[in-house]
């Protein structure tokens, strides 16, 4: 009996059909693609994009060259060089942030004693040659002035769980 | 009379069947495999080396990156060594995130190794099936630790932060109706366990799903069905580990012989197969699904039941709050040694291991009580695997070599670490 | 109990041999256990007064500090046990209260004791909510960058200034939470040392102010190098950050500088980055300057010395800075030779090279000079010229030595000592009236007038038990410096005193050594009196570095062609010479000092030279192979050495003097110069280390003379003076100073502004500019 059963089965490609039963249904079903570019997956306040360095709302830059975050980054991708500045301030000179060794696992944002560096939601990003591949002071600077307010929100957001 | 000679045939290291760069030189005679001769090494990084030069908090993140498919679990038996050496004791609730992210893990492990395997053998809708499951998974990925695929989220003592109240919803855009974007929010209006609960709740149906695509499937069956058979004897000959050597009918799962996190408080059972073929594989793997789910749902309960820290208050391990931080002077030198020169275990050596998607993930430590390992050996599942391949195929059709593969589930990450 | 038996004790059940009266710390460190603590130093004396190190004694109730507890035979330690740990960790959090929360602002940071220390023994969170103490932030000079809100009162720094620098500079003042440290006078630290209180800073009270917030200890690089100024040749800890030198430490040498270093050591590096460093090769060609190649700039001096040399070697010479390597100036001496030329000399600031010395140098071991019981030093101001001498020479005072001077200005010193002031002929009838009290006779001393001063002298060094005789840089640039080392030999040999002399600069032993200086050729005076045709400059500046600057200059420009080889340029190098090769300054090149006690010191280059400049040794053998020099193919500098070390034939052993003519050249009426070179100045690279000339002992050139002069002269304080030496002069500021004796004018040397004068000691006259 079970082996007419498995022949009838067979013959009519009876679990082909369901398949293609279930593959046909979804034909008539909402969709849950993502039109990229032009809609975005949600992200969260965590999420670990591009680097910024970050301002008071004076305007003065949050960074004091501590250098935690270089002596963190386990790539080396961070270099900093600083001295005193005019006002006798501890400064840095140079902040630059090589993309090509970053491994955006965060920990320079965590070190941060200031919330100087952040890593911003900005996931779309290109260079045309390598040099653009380094960040300079005055482009984390700029990331930075650009995306502060959505920066803000979020560690505020965030406080509660560091 | 012609010279009869075999075909010696370069398999990858570009060939998208070869799971990233395995090369394979295969002697065939016609199209049977007569040899079988992985190259491995193309995509080495040294990830041990690299270790012995590094604090221990920022080999992490480099953990992440050996199996690329299973991160968390890698971090595991990272951050379980380092425990183990230290011998900090981990917060009852970081357990439990640990064993929930480790489940998800293998959920994603499995949903990306069931695509593309099914994708090699010539079932497409497979893989768009599966990436759609893997998109929610991957969104509590991002949602806990801020990055989808390299979390970085375990730490010694615990996890880096609680889980969310908050899911991130959809916006709003031209593209697609308010009401549409109000049904794809609706899961995502609690918090992260929420979501996940939603998920669970659905997710054996989707599974469901996969099996009347796959199970029955004559042309499925005629491609994995006593392909690549391996005897219990040989399996553990072969120092197979997951779902390879329970494929071949041998219940060893470490989550229950050498129980860690918080498996020996959770319900799950350990499937096996009996034949040791790729097919008996796949349906070990499938079964694993609805497990991990299973465990990840009793794992929501208990986080909803039970708050409490998520990291060792121990801050000679673990770094403290940020807002003590600000405050208070003990905080801020602790803060800043261990983001310098990191902590310092006792010297001394260990080996722990976890049940990773694909098998015995190990991770070996010597510390001579510095602030680096002094040695570092990760144990790749793998690896020992893939030594299996000559085996395996031997006598087996060309075709067949690509099923094999899949059925291995071996990715480069963690094999040439 | 005598010192040295044998008392067993038990820390943490491990049994260690100590001599009793020991002090439990030394015990314990020696045998690697590690107990924290803040004010304990090992060459400070024991104050006790930051409880660190409190551990748990048997039959003790209460912890006690470990270093004020000797050692008593059978005593049982617990630096583990939980008395001990609970002690130090409320320790450790008294400590943190006052403490700001200034670590990611602070240069300590990394490498901070409290840090460190509060990780291994404190308590990982705080429990004080009240608010922290505030102390305003002091200037304590150019040099050192104090914040003593982080200070936790170990008292180190006020220690060492008391007992190390010998300068109260430092002190505390108040109690309890308001104690602070502070400058007694109101003003920078001037002391010769006052680097070390960095070092001995177990917070970010005192750090560096050159190198302020510039880098972190885990960026640093270290490398070992050996000091290239005095002839103390201090070990020193080079820390390199991407191929620039960040700073300077000291590396631990108990038997040469201890765990000391000179200011002039410590912060002489930030001379290597200054303006006037030569990256390029630089010829002259009709008066102008321009830069090229190395090819065409070596072509172009090999041209150049083979035409000056003519047919006759003897035309050329080479006059050798005593701060060159031995390599470099074996090298010079072997190019020279090649050429047919003998015509080498690094003694450039030496006033009279009458009679004859075996190599000088300074005649015991370093270490020898703590257990001195009495010491005569001639013409040397040692705290300025070679401050880790002074320091070892102050030990031996502070014991109960007699110390004692011929000079001729009072010097200003951090302990008692007796100096015979006088002016520079003066030093000669001084030494000659001690060497006859001692009873001894010749030309010179019959005629001494002995008073009771050189009684007590000649009493001081024939009673004392291990006794020397020391020559330093102002006797050897003394006009009559062979008379001072002929009489100072016959004192030493009177009084069975060990005749020593304390070298001018890192190598000025090691030129002997290998015949640089004190060869058969004409030394440096003779080279510039009868003028060359072609001379050959190794880390020489005209206007700075010669006993008589403006004959340097005369002869040079007069010269056929000059090459100088040069870390720096300089308007007077610029003037003089034809052709500037850049050669690697400190730490860019390897190459070996043999320092005063005749210790054979090599070292690796740190960094990268800078720009194109290359080790001078290369640089010299390349010249050597274009001139066709012999046996000139060395690979390395080691190759060098191993050869200069082979064919050197003199070795310092005791030193002798013999005298030539006895006659006295110093004028005994009119006013005499006396021309020191100050402490900042000594050479090119201190020259130009900024922090180091904005320090008070970074003179400007001035003639300091005594109020009765000026008064005979009617000149005021501040007026600017024509000084006249010879057919030189130069205007400068006058300065009164009761130090200077009668006939005795002061004018340092190696100053802008004094390049246009002669001769370190010779008659001058004043006038009213």
């Amino acid at each position: 009996m079970k082996a007419l059963r498995d022949y009838v089965k067979s013959l009519f490609l009876l679990e082909l059909m369901k398949g293609l039963g279930l593959t046909g249904r979804y034909l008539f079903k909402k969709k849950f693609t993502v039109q990229y570019p032009e809609e975005k997956a949600p992200i969260s306040s965590r999420f670990r994009g591009v680097h910024a360095l970050r301002r008071y709302p004076n305007g003065e830059e949050r960074c004091i060259a501590c250098k935690l975050c270089e002596a963190t980054c386990p790539a080396l991708a961070i270099t900093i060089e600083a001295e005193p500045r005019d006002d006798g301030s501890r400064r840095t000179t140079r902040y630059d942030i090589d993309l090509f060794k970053c491994i955006f696992c965060g920990y320079c944002q965590e070190a941060c004693p200031v919330d100087a560096i952040v890593e911003t939601r900005i996931y779309e990003y290109s260079f045309e040659n390598r040099q653009e591949a380094v960040l300079t002071k005055e482009k984390l600077l700029a990331i930075g002035d650009k995306c502060e307010a959505q920066l803000a929100a979020d560690i505020s957001a965030q406080a509660d769980y560091r | 009379m012609p010279e009869i000679r075999n075909y010696t045939l370069n398999f990858g290291p570009q060939h998208p069947a070869a799971h990233g760069v395995l090369r394979l030189v295969l002697e065939m005679d016609g199209e049977v495999i007569e040899r079988a001769d992985p190259h491995i090494g193309l995509l080495h990084r040294a990830t041990e080396k690299l270790a012995e030069s590094k604090p221990y908090l920022q080999s992490v993140p480099y953990m992440d990156r050996l199996d690329y498919m299973s991160m968390m679990c890698n971090e595991h038996a990272y951050v379980r060594a380092i425990e183990k050496l230290v011998g900090t004791k981990v917060p009852v609730r970081a357990q439990y995130i640990r064993t929930m992210f480790d489940e998800i893990t293998r959920i994603l492990n499995h949903l990306l190794w069931l695509g593309t395997h099914a994708l090699d053998v010539g079932a497409m809708t497979m893989f768009l099936y599966c990436f759609r499951e893997r998109e929610d998974l991957m969104d509590c990925y991002e949602a806990v630790t801020g990055a989808r695929l390299h979390a970085a989220y375990y730490r010694p003592g615990g996890v880096y932060r609680d889980l969310p109240d908050q899911m991130p919803n959809h916006e709003y855009n031209e593209f697609r109706s308010k009401a549409d974007i109000d049904r794809m929010n609706e899961v995502r209006q609690g918090s992260l366990l929420d979501f996940i609960s939603a998920f669970t709740d659905r997710f054996p149906g989707k599974v469901d799903e996969y099996e009347t695509l796959l199970t029955d499937n004559r042309i499925w069956k005629q491609r994995t069905v006593g392909i690549g058979v391996v005897s219990p004897e040989r399996a553990q000959q072969l120092g197979f580990t997951g779902p390879m050597i329970r494929g071949s009918g041998f219940a060893w799962d470490l989550r229950k012989k050498q129980t860690y996190a918080a498996y020996d408080q959770v319900e799950f059972d350990i499937p096996v197969g009996q034949n040791g073929d790729c097919y008996d594989r796949y349906l070990v793997r499938i079964e694993e699904l609805r497990q991990s789910n299973r465990i990840v749902k009793q794992c929501v309960e208990w986080l909803r039941a039970n708050p409490g820290p998520v990291i060792a208050e121990d801050h000679k391990i673990a770094a403290p709050s940020r807002a003590d931080v600000r405050g208070d002077m003990e905080s801020l030198i602790h803060h800043f040694k261990l983001f310098t020169e990191g902590f310092c275990p006792p010297a001394g050596e260990v080996y722990t291991a976890v049940e990773a998607p694909k098998g015995e993930f190990g991770c070996y430590v010597i510390s001579d009580g510095a602030n680096k390992p002094y040695r570092l050996k990760l144990r790749a599942p793998g690896f020992a695997h893939l030594s299996a391949m000559n085996e395996m195929v031997e006598g087996h059709m060309l075709a067949d070599v690509v099923a094999i593969i899949g059925t291995m589930d071996i990715v480069f990450g963690e094999i040439d670490r | 109990m005598s010192d040295d038996q044998m008392v067993t004790i038990e820390v943490d059940g491990r049994k260690l041999e100590a001599k009793a009266g020991e002090l439990l710390i030394e015990v314990t460190d020696a045998a690697g256990i590690n107990i924290p603590r803040f004010c304990y130093h090992k060459k400070l004396s024991v104050s006790a007064n930051c409880r660190m190190c409190l551990v748990e004694v048997s039959k003790v109730p209460k912890p006690i500090p470990a270093c004020a507890t000797t050692v008593n035979n059978g005593m049982q330690v617990f630096t583990r046990s939980p008395l001990a740990l609970a002690a130090q960790k409320g320790t450790m959090e008294f400590l943190l209260i006052n403490h700001p929360l200034d670590c990611p602002i602070c240069d300590q940071g990394g490498e901070c004791e409290l840090q460190d220390v509060a990780v291994g023994y404190g308590s990982d969170v705080s429990r004080f909510v009240e608010g922290k103490r505030v102390i305003p932030e002091r200037n304590i000079g150019p040099l050192i960058a104090t914040d003593f809100t982080r200070c936790i009162h170990c008292t180190r720094c006020v220690r060492f200034g008391a007992e190390i620098a010998g300068i109260r500079e430092l002190g505390a003042t108040g109690r309890g939470e308001h104690m602070e440290i502070g400058t007694y006078v109101e003003k920078s630290i001037d002391s010769e040392l006052s680097g070390n209180i960095i070092d001995v800073c177990p917070v970010g009270s005192l750090t560096s102010k050159p190198a302020r917030y510039q880098a972190r200890a885990w960026e640093l690089v270290q490398r070992e190098a050996v000091a290239p100024h005095d002839s103390v040749g201090s070990n020193l800890h080079i820390h390199l950050r991407r191929n620039q030198v960040m700073r300077v430490h000291p590396k631990d040498n108990e038997s040469v500088n201890e765990c000391w270093i000179s200011d002039r050591d410590r912060f002489s590096y930030l001379g290597l980055y200054s303006e006037d460093r030569v990256t390029r090769p630089l010829i002259k060609t009709e008066g102008q300057w321009k830069e090229c190649d190395w090819q065409e700039a070596l072509d172009f001096a090999a041209q150049g010395m083979k035409k000056a040399r003519g047919g006759d070697g003897d035309q050329i010479g080479a006059l050798v800075s005593p701060t060159a390597t031995l390599e470099e100036m074996y090298l010079t001496r072997k190019l020279m030779g090649g050429l047919g030329s003998r015509n080498v000399d690094s003694r450039l600031r030496q006033g009279d090279f009458r009679g004859e010395e075996s190599a000088p140098w300074l005649g015991q071991s370093i270490a020898d000079l703590d257990n001195l019981n009495g010491v005569l030093l001639i013409g040397s101001n040692v705290r300025k010229e070679q401050p880790i001498f002074a320091h070892r020479l102050r030990k031996a005072a502070m014991e109960g030595a007699w110390v004692g001077f011929v000079t001729p200005f009072e010097l200003d010193m951090n302990y008692r000592a007796e100096q015979l002031v006088s002016s520079p002929a003066g030093m000669i009838s001084d030494l000659a009236a001690v060497a006859k009290a001692l009873g001894l006779s010749g030309s010179l001393v019959d005629d001494a007038e002995v008073s009771d001063v050189h009684q007590r002298v000649a009493e001081k060094l024939k009673t004392a038990e291990k006794t020397t005789v020391l020559l330093g840089n102002l006797a050897v640039a003394h006009m009559d410096y062979s008379l001072l080392r002929h009489l100072g030999a016959l004192i030493a040999d009177a009084t069975d005193s060990v005749l020593g002399f304390l070298p001018e600069a890192a190598n000025s032993v090691g030129a002997r050594l290998v015949g640089v200086a004190g060869g058969d050729g004409l030394d440096s005076l003779a080279m510039l009196n009868s003028p060359r045709k072609g001379y050959l400059l190794l880390g020489v500046e005209p206007d700075w570095d010669f006993w008589n600057p403006s004959l340097a200059r005369q002869s040079l420009s007069e010269a056929e062609f000059v090459v100088a080889l040069s870390a720096y340029r300089s308007a007077s190098l610029e003037e003089n010479a034809d052709v500037i090769l850049p050669v690697a300054g400190f730490t860019e090149s390897s190459g070996t000092y043999v320092n005063a006690e005749g210790i054979w010191q090599s070292f690796n280059g740190s960094v990268k030279p800078m720009g194109e400049a290359r080790p001078a040794w290369k640089v010299l053998r390349v010249l050597g192979n274009l001139l066709d020099v012999a046996d000139f193919e060395y690979n390395s500098s080691s190759q060098v050495l191993e050869e200069a070390r082979d064919s050197s034939t003199i070795q310092p052993g005791g030193n002798s003097s013999t005298p030539g003519e006895l006659n006295v050249r110093t004028p005994a009426a009119g006013l005499v110069r006396a021309g020191d070179v100050p402490l900042y100045a000594s050479d090119a690279l201190v020259r130009r280390s900024n922090p180091l000339q904005k320090t008070n002992d970074a003179i400007s050139a001035a003639v300091h003379v005594n109020p009765q002069v000026a008064k005979d002269g009617g000149f005021s304080a501040g007026d600017q003076v024509m000084v006249k030496q010879g057919n030189t002069g130069a205007t400068m500021a006058l300065v009164i100073d009761e130090a200077i004796p009668d006939g005795c004018a002061r004018i340092p040397a190696a100053l802008s502004g004094t390049g246009e004068l002669g001769g370190q000691f010779g008659e001058v006259t004043l006038e009213k500019a």
